[in-house]
């Protein structure tokens, strides 16, 4: 007995002094544990301060099916069922399989409902047997934080995200990406907690504690309105057209802002969504909009005015063993400026061969002048690069040039096209196109982002004024006709070209174009600038830039055209119209003098005769036959009234 | 020291209950807004009202400025 309480008090010190330390730093270890606070990511507006991105609380929940006792699980499996089929729109019997076939096989968790919003998730949670909580019932969640758009589908791409994956790579993009390193991620804080009751932590006194700092919110410069419009309309003619993708940027012209940006691909079943930013990431071979870069860089130089005379024969002409076709039967010999409203292929191709097959480099420099060969630097991370071959590249052959004159053999991105032309409508100041507005933490600004000025002046007034005239021309009578509208005024040139252009013959297996219209509004003073593209629109349907991208254009101006209030100014509201002042000289004069004597009110509209005699002197009862004009009264002029006497009025 | 220690516990679970609440409103929040701001959208107002054969004015309104005397 006295050996066994021996041994007892020789573990007790053992435990107490020389594995204490141990044991001492497990306990803490259990019950004190560093947390790290994650900072709050800002959100992302847009101009008028609708939210487009924002993170909020979403809940996976799950089943333990093992835990609960077998009472429980057989008293409330079958309501629990209904009510998550109730919920989910599943059938309740499978559910049920599910559940039990679970809890067969041992299954600790299974995944039931993703993504609940919380309030979802406190319904759910209140179901039979769930009810009973996480041992009894079995009830297993997991809270994530998710980015959410509230806009939907709707510049999803451009609004973007930011993920990072278990080896800390970020993907980054469209907006949300492009600013999350430096405004919205914030920074995590870190403390020290210690562990009390209810599965709750208590933050205790740490020296090394760290507070998290809330990222910034974001103000972009996307018009929920017009971008509403744009996607829609957008997505209506790839739908008509059947098309594989399509782009459509809105800028304003004086600010670079951009107003709207929509990215709309198809996917294998045939329905589009916003599946990569085309608009800023897709170099391709812009085709006729392109003409207008070479016909102002001709205009510029001086070496030809839009009245020169170029002949663009039948239709097809031979440039140095190659043919050049224009869709048609030609023009024959016209104006340079007409061979851009009809966007004839020969007509721009002989213009700058015929000028600069000597000295290419000249036409080059222009356009390295307007930077078409570089990146615009926009905050979008994935800018497309352009290609502008130069003579020594393995691109460059004496046929370079003329294919350069009607945009291929050269790339350029949707958005750098649209820089473009908002320079054209932008009296040539060539701005770089934006997308944020401010940065700021609540309502005060951390950072506010002014214009980019990228060329001061890409030319000289006199052919900003030719090259405007014409691209107001090519809507009114060129290619663009069929848009044109008496109400509203559009300027811009339609642009419909063959993809893989270098090689024919493949070309000719399957026959796709990539149809555009790159322009702004209103033709006179231009407020916004517009680039529309569709690639690979059905050939059956068409694809015609006019046809295809240009009624997403026209509508996109049509919508800002009739939500911009026409101003009348009127000079003043004084009118005086000489019959209602005469007739109420004579009410007036009437009712000054025949106070208490009846008047003559035959001839009077009888809403003024009720009106007079009510407002007499003596109180009266008026009674009213008909209306209209006053015909007879049942007492006769200048007789005294008296007090409650009736009067009839007839009227006609 | 005992009860003040209880009191922070208190505390605790006050806070995690009420961010628990605000995590709750939040989510309620941008539930509604997003509903809201789908609503208000001119593609879904335009093709409600086409139902009952209301379309998009083809003129813009016109405002009348009276010029100050």
């Amino acid at each position: 007995m006295f050996v066994f309480a021996l041994a007892v008090v020789f573990k007790l010190c053992s435990i107490q002094f020389i594995e204490g330390d141990k044991y001492r730093a497990m306990a803490q270890k259990r019950s004190i544990k560093a947390f790290e606070i994650p900072a709050n990511r800002g959100n992302v507006y847009s101009a008028d301060g609708s939210l487009l991105a924002t993170s909020i609380p979403k809940y996976d929940v799950g089943i333990d099916a093992v835990t609960s006792s077998d009472k429980n699980f057989k008293k409330y499996i079958k309501p629990l069922c209904d009510s998550l089929a109730a919920f989910t729109g599943k059938s309740s019997g499978s559910i049920e399989q599910k559940i039990k076939k679970a809890r067969n096989t041992k299954d600790q968790y299974l995944l039931l409902l993703r993504n609940l919003s919380y309030s979802e998730f406190i319904r759910v949670r209140n179901f039979p047997l769930f009810k009973l909580g996480s041992v009894r019932g079995g009830f297993v969640y997991s809270q994530k934080t998710k980015r959410e758009h509230p806009l939907g589908g709707i510049a999803e791409r451009s609004i973007g995200y930011e993920r990072k994956d278990d080896k800390g790579y970020y993907t980054r993009v469209g907006i949300d990406g492009a600013f999350g390193k430096d405004y919205l991620r914030g920074e995590n804080g870190r403390r020290l907690k210690q562990r009390i009751g209810k599965g709750e932590w208590k933050p205790i006194r740490d020296i090394n504690e760290i507070e998290p700092k809330n990222g910034y919110d974001i103000y972009t410069t996307i018009d929920v309105n017009i971008q509403d419009i744009a996607h829609h309309s957008l997505l209506g003619q790839l739908e008509k057209y059947e098309a594989e993708h399509g782009c459509v940027v809105v800028m304003d012209v004086k600010t670079g802002e951009i107003k709207a940006i929509s990215n709309l691909g198809r996917n294998r079943e045939g329905n589009y969504y916003e599946r990569l930013n085309y608009a800023v990431g897709e170099s391709h071979e812009p085709g006729s909009t392109f003409k207008v870069m070479a016909m102002m860089a001709a205009l510029e130089d001086k070496v030809i005015d839009t009245s020169t005379v170029v002949d663009t024969k039948n239709g097809r002409k031979m440039f140095y063993g190659r043919p050049i076709n224009d869709s048609g039967q030609g023009h024959g010999k016209i104006s340079a400026a007409k061979a851009l409203e009809v966007s004839s292929n020969i007509g721009l191709a002989t213009i700058v061969d015929d000028n600069y097959s000597s000295q290419p480099e000249k036409f080059l420099k222009r356009l390295r002048d307007w930077r078409l060969d570089k990146v615009l630097g926009v905050s979008i991370i994935g800018e497309g690069k352009p290609v502008i071959p130069k003579p020594g590249d393995k691109i460059w052959s004496r046929n370079a040039l003329p294919s350069m004159a009607y945009g291929y053999n050269m790339q350029l991105t949707p958005l750098q096209t649209l820089a473009f032309y908002n320079a054209i409508a932008n009296e040539g100041e060539l701005i770089k196109p934006r997308f944020l507005r401010a940065v700021k933490e609540f309502d005060r600004d951390i950072e506010v982002f002014e214009k980019e000025v990228l060329v001061d002046k890409i030319c000289s007034d006199e052919t900003l004024f030719k090259i405007k005239d014409i691209l107001k021309n090519i809507v009114v009578r060129g290619t663009g006709q069929r848009l044109y509208s008496e109400t509203f005024s559009m300027a811009g040139k339609t642009g419909t070209a063959r993809t893989d252009y270098a090689d024919y013959e493949a070309w000719r297996k399957d026959r796709k174009y990539v149809s555009s219209f790159a322009g702004y509004f209103p033709a006179d003073n231009p407020k916004y600038s517009c680039i529309v593209v569709i690639h690979k629109p059905s050939t059956k349907v068409g694809y015609y830039g006019a046809d295809v991208s240009g009624p997403v254009f026209k509508r996109i101006a049509q919508k800002i055209y009739t939500d911009t209030p026409l101003i009348d100014e009127i000079d003043s509201v004084e009118f005086q119209n000489p019959q209602v002042v005469q007739d109420f000289e004579k009410f007036n004069g009437l009712s000054n003098t025949y106070k208490t004597i009846m008047p003559n009110l035959v001839g009077m509209p009888a809403m003024d005769a009720v009106a007079f005699l009510e407002n007499m002197e003596v109180e009266i009862k008026v009674k009213l036959s008909g209306n209209g004009i006053v015909k007879k009264q049942s007492v006769s002029e200048n007789i005294k009234l008296k007090s409650n006497q009736v009067i009839v009025l007839e009227a006609s | 020291m005992i009860a003040s220690a209880h009191s922070a516990d208190k505390k605790v679970f006050e806070i995690s209950r009420m961010s628990n609440e605000v995590k709750e409103l939040r989510s309620a929040f941008v539930d509604k807004r997003g509903k809201l701001m789908r609503l208000k959208k001119e593609s879904y107002i335009e093709t409600e009202m086409k139902k009952k054969g209301i379309e998009i004015s083809m003129n813009p309104p016109v405002k009348i400025k009276v010029k100050p005397q």
